[in-house]
């Protein structure tokens, strides 16, 4: 009796965009379900693989390091140089005494992405090894909250629109960094083209209910 | 018993907005308690609490902001002593004399077009939910959508004036400096991030529950 409520309760989903209660098909791997009303997804399986998840997050780590050891772009002009990284931009907006702009430009292009690439790392971890904890619930779900403030890739198209208009001051070099940087962009779309977040949380919720 | 195809708050029902959990609210729940998702602990709401103030403060406050955003330079460019301010429509301007102008596009899109559609899009949605209008609630759902991903796109501009100033600091050759314009442009894009985030758009269908 309690199992065929379980199962009947597992079925049953909220659309969160119109808040229309609905029942839902067991989905497959491929598959996506869509509100009646609004029309907006409510359900998405990917073929996902957590092995090929972890790869790739450790990979992004390692691209992360590479693109802040390395200057990104040099500027050359009368025999001086002067190079950037990612964590330089922010921390140079603190030397013009712009410290809203430099916070904001730090937490968007180093907090945030840090903070996604590592909070992956142990969710999926957590899922492979079968760590139960109580913390994997909440870290997924900050991960999913603070998406849209991590724009390493709205970076990528200010590098680009940078080395346009200096272009004709003065010579620009691209550097080591930029080559991981422009890595590290590819891999995180692949991350987000691969990631099933529905099937981490049936996972979290046949482990804590 | 629940009805399927009906609103979920009316039932007592509550969709976690993370992990899409189906939590049945307890019915003697007391005022400003607050009911957690078993999974993963969020705080249930079957609508953001003050959502229609809020997002209108916030709106409000972008709108105000957007004047001297484009009023004031965002940055201020000295090459062989002299100065030149730049706004974001002359800095576009500038990408469009480099004939870059898939480039001078994609910033004008993002610096200006996307803000007022922001804005404007925010502004017609709170208007349309206060007036329990049942005008095309798919595609306010799905204007909205696109409002709340398209956003961090304007930050380009500031992203632009980071490496600049890193890069560009030959002393009185030439240097970079932020000006207002860019405090105010960058209070714009976080005020409309915030008020899409505060915007609940459960709030368009409510006329249609009815
Ligand atoms: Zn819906
Ligand atoms: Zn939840």
């Amino acid at each position: 009796m309690r199992e065929e409520r379980d199962k009947q309760k597992a079925h049953l989903r909220v659309c969160g965009e119109c808040d229309l209660l609905q029942k839902t098909p067991e989905l497959q791997a491929g598959q996506l379900i869509r509100c009646v009303r609004c029309q907006s997804i409510i359900e998405k399986k990917r073929y996902h693989s957590l092995d090929r998840s972890l790869a790739l997050v450790l990979t992004g780590l390692i691209l992360f390091f590479l693109s802040n050891m390395f200057p990104l772009l040099t500027l050359k002009a009368q025999g001086v140089e002067f190079d950037t990284n990612l964590i330089a931009s922010s921390i140079e907006l603190l030397r013009i005494d712009r410290p809203f702009l430099a916070i904001l430009v730090f937490v968007t292009t180093i907090v945030v992405p840090m903070f996604s690439l590592f909070g992956m790392l142990f969710v999926f971890m957590s899922v492979k090894m079968r760590w139960h904890n109580e913390y994997v619930g909440p870290i997924f779900r900050y991960l999913h909250n603070t998406q849209v403030w991590g724009m390493l890739e709205v970076f990528l198209l200010a590098i680009m629109v940078a080395g346009v208009k200096l272009a004709d001051l003065a010579e620009v070099i691209p550097g080591i960094s930029l080559y991981s940087f422009f890595a590290l962009i590819l891999v995180l779309a692949t991350l987000g083209s691969t990631l099933s977040p529905d099937e981490i949380w049936d996972h979290e919720r046949e482990a804590q209910l | 018993m629940s009805t399927l195809n009906q609103c979920a708050r009316a039932q007592g029902i509550v969709g976690c907005q993370h992990c899409h959990t189906v939590t049945k609210l307890p019915k003697d729940i007391a005022e400003n308690q607050c009911v957690r998702c078993p999974v993963c602990h969020a705080k249930l709401e079957s609508r953001i609490a003050h959502s229609w103030g809020k997002t209108l403060a916030l709106v409000l406050a972008a709108t105000f902001m957007f004047i001297p955003a484009n009023i004031l330079p965002i940055m201020n460019v000295t090459y062989l002593g002299t100065g030149t301010p730049d706004t974001i429509i002359a800095g576009v301007m500038k990408l469009l004399k480099a004939e870059m102008w898939p480039l001078a596009l994609i910033v004008f899109v993002a610096s200006f077009v996307v803000p007022i559609m922001k804005i404007v899009v925010l502004f017609g949605l709170l208007i349309t939910v206060k007036m329990k209008s049942q005008w095309r609630p798919v595609g306010r759902t799905r204007l909205f959508q696109i409002t709340e991903f398209v956003g961090r796109w304007s930050m380009v501009d500031i992203f632009v004036l980071a490496i600049l100033v890193a890069l560009v600091q030959f002393g009185n050759l030439a240097s970079v400096d932020a000006g207002l314009g860019a405090l105010s442009f960058a209070a714009v894009v976080v005020l409309t991030m915030f008020a899409a985030h505060t915007f609940d758009q459960r709030l368009i269908w409510d006329a249609m529950n009815d």
